[in-house]
């Protein structure tokens, strides 16, 4: 009979492990675990609770379960969370196009143009920074008072995006500047004399390149709006023009609305679009696009 | 397309000194003109000028007699291989070749036939659809060649396209280039400091050094009639032979008396104005033939013998420890510490006022 071959092909690049080598790889994998277990436990708990009919006002840890839409229900007939989405959506997408649109503009022109004021621009840039967002409301009430007499359109939602907008693009700038200095300029060249104008060039050639940086910035600018709480509490007075954070909100801590239960479920809820556009975004999130354009 | 450069100046901003200053070339059309010259000596400096990628400080660029100092490099009818490729990294081979067509608007099977012409005659038929990051240097260094050839240009510009490849691919290269150059009847200009390409492929030489045009001609030129020490020493293999001495009565005295010549006719009327002053006098390895004479003849120690099939070198050192290479066929035997006689070749001597460095005869 013939003897078949059991070995397997060791095909892994790295050289095989040591037995202490597993140890400590077993060591890093409980650790894991552990913080695993850490970020799952509480969003576990979100998760039973906003489906536990039991459950009312307050939650109960531990109390009887049964299953039911209820605090759902509550959600879509008892409050504004219908509108609170629409609003958190429109300020996340109006953020993020805005931020992503200025930002290709500018990360472009600061990495590939010399032009009076780079450096000083670059620095203030970087010094903006240092302010918090917060601060923002300065410019909001000085802005406000002119803007609404002139355009009286401009609403207060809208400065929310452009207060948004307006911290994203500085930082972000920075970061997508960094990402097109790595891409050697004679790409640019080689367009240009394949006919490219400068457009056409950041369009056909940079754009591309970048892209996982882009997904990267647009999936940071579209969450801000749903994790932030205090802009839009200073800034929005009435409940239907509050966004999710805001919204929810006022179901713990007004005591005629107080339904932690439904807080829970609207906080579910609130991840999905999260969810569906970081599902979207996947593919143009693979990195390293940029190797093999050069020697090396 | 006749490419001229009229006293043609370069300063980057910042820099204090011009990197290169009054260039004059007069490039004809279908020439294969190349730019040869030590690393950071402005080679690629003055390509891209022609290219249009840097502006001109000063000078005019003429392309068929009109200026092209301000045009586009778009709009110039060139196609350019880059130092470093710069191929597009997230298009595959094929789009990478056909990309300049396409921003022309090219009907698609014009494209698709072009490209596969490229690939053919370049070898890449199997990776054309794989990214640059997926394919080895010298494949990607015949990419970048493949999507110049693509637009048949006027003008085709070549920064060291051959830098990246092995020796066999880069002589069978060599070869397909020049072939490509002819068949596309453009004009060529190649940049590269590697002297047996230029020698090789050129029609036309220019080597550059510090910013200066030290001598335009056929490669042959270069060869039998360097015009200055630089050019002596820069092309060729090995290195040519330089003896420094004295021109006394007639007579080349080299320094530490360790040979006389006695030049030539021709020469020695050149060498008249030269009586009682330094000169340098150059020969090629080739040009010292073995065996004693009364005359021009040297006496020197074989150091190291390389030995390449057909020829040999022999290092060789001198009574006071001056150096020479000589070469000598493959069939003759020599062996290390030999003492053996040598003469001078008097039709390949080479004389250069050592003030001036400039060629005398
Ligand atoms: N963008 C730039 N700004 C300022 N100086 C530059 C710039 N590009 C090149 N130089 C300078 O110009 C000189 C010539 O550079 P260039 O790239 O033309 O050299 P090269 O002959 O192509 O060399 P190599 O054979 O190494 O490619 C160098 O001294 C370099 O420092
Ligand atoms: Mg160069």
């Amino acid at each position: 009979m013939k003897k078949i071959k059991s070995e397997r092909l060791y095909l892994s690049d790295r050289p095989p492990l040591t037995p202490i080598k597993v140890v400590l790889l077993a060591i890093s994998y409980v650790l894991l675990l552990l913080y695993v277990f850490i970020v799952l436990w509480p969003l576990a708990q979100i998760l039973i609770t906003s489906f536990n009919g039991n459950q009312e006002a307050y939650i109960i840890i531990g109390g009887s379960y049964s299953f039911s839409f209820k605090h759902f229900r509550y959600l879509f007939e008892e409050t504004y969370f219908f509108n609170w989405v629409i609003n958190t959506i429109v300020i996340a997408v109006a953020t993020a196009l805005l931020t992503l649109f200025v930002v290709s503009f500018t990360g472009y022109a600061y990495s590939r143009y010399r032009f009076k004021g780079r450096k000083a621009s670059l620095m203030a840039i970087m010094l903006i920074q240092i302010i918090p967002t917060f601060a923002g409301i300065t410019a909001f009430y000085t802005l406000h008072s002119i803007l609404s007499a002139i355009m009286p359109w401009f609403s207060r939602q809208m400065f929310l995006v452009l207060i948004y907008a307006g911290g994203g693009i500085a930082s972000n700038t920075f970061i997508l500047k960094g990402y097109i200095d790595s891409i050697s300029p004679e790409l640019d060249d080689a367009a240009r004399i394949d006919g490219c104008g400068n457009f056409q060039v950041y369009r056909l050639i940079i754009m591309p390149i970048v892209r996982p940086m882009l997904a990267i910035i647009a999936l940071w600018s579209f969450i801000g709006p749903f994790l932030d709480y205090l802009m839009p509490s200073i800034l929005l007075s009435d409940p239907k023009s509050y966004t999710l954070a805001t919204g929810l909100y006022t179901l713990i801590t007004d005591q005629y609305n107080m339904h932690q239960p439904v807080f829970a479920a609207g906080g579910l809820l609130t991840a999905l679009p999260i969810i569906v556009l970081f599902i979207a975004l996947q593919n143009q999130l693979v990195s390293g696009l940029s190797s093999g354009a050069v020697k090396g | 397309m006749r490419v001229q450069l009229v006293n043609i100046g370069k300063k980057y901003e910042g820099r204090e000194n011009f990197t290169i200053r009054n260039i004059d070339l007069d490039i004809a059309s279908r020439d294969f003109c190349v730019i040869l010259g030590p690393s950071g000596c402005g080679k690629s400096t003055l390509l891209r000028m022609i290219a249009g990628l840097n502006s001109i400080t000063e000078g005019d660029l003429l392309f068929d007699g009109k200026r092209m100092n301000k045009v586009e490099p778009k709009d110039r009818d060139i196609a350019m291989v880059f130092q470093s490729y710069a191929l597009y990294p997230h298009m595959t081979v094929y789009d990478n070749m056909a990309f300049s067509l396409k921003m022309r608007k090219e009907r698609k099977h014009v494209i698709h036939e072009r490209v596969m012409e490229a690939a053919e005659v370049l070898q890449i038929k199997e990776y054309l659809y794989s990214k640059p990051s997926e394919i080895s240097g010298g494949q990607r260094q015949r990419v970048a060649l493949g999507r110049a050839m693509v637009r048949k240009p006027a003008v085709f510009l070549m920064d060291e396209p051959l830098s990246n490849l092995d020796a066999k691919l880069r002589e069978h290269m060599r070869v397909e280039l020049v072939r490509l150059h002819k068949s596309l009847d453009t004009t060529s200009i190649y940049v590269t400091h590697d002297q047996t390409e230029a020698m090789t492929m050129a029609t036309k030489i220019v080597l550059l050094n510090d910013g200066i045009v030290q001598q335009v001609g056929a490669p042959s030129t270069f060869y039998e009639k360097p015009a200055n020490l630089f050019v002596a020493g820069f092309i060729g293999s090995p290195t040519m032979n330089v003896f420094h001495g004295e021109m006394k009565n007639g007579i080349f005295h080299a320094d530490g008396g360790i040979f006389t010549v006695e030049p030539r006719k021709e020469d020695a009327d050149l060498l008249r104005p030269y009586e009682g002053k330094r000169v340098a006098l150059g020969i090629r390895s080739e040009r010292f033939i073995a065996g004693e004479q009364e005359k021009n003849g040297i006496t020197v120690v074989v150091d190291v013998i390389e030995m390449l099939g057909k020829e040999q070198l022999l290092y060789c050192k001198f009574s006071n420890g001056e150096e020479c290479v000589i070469s000598e066929p493959g069939y003759y035997e020599y062996a290390i510490d030999e003492t053996h006689h040598f003469h001078f070749d008097l039709e390949g001597l080479h004389f250069f006022d050592e003030e001036t460095t400039l060629r005398i005869n």
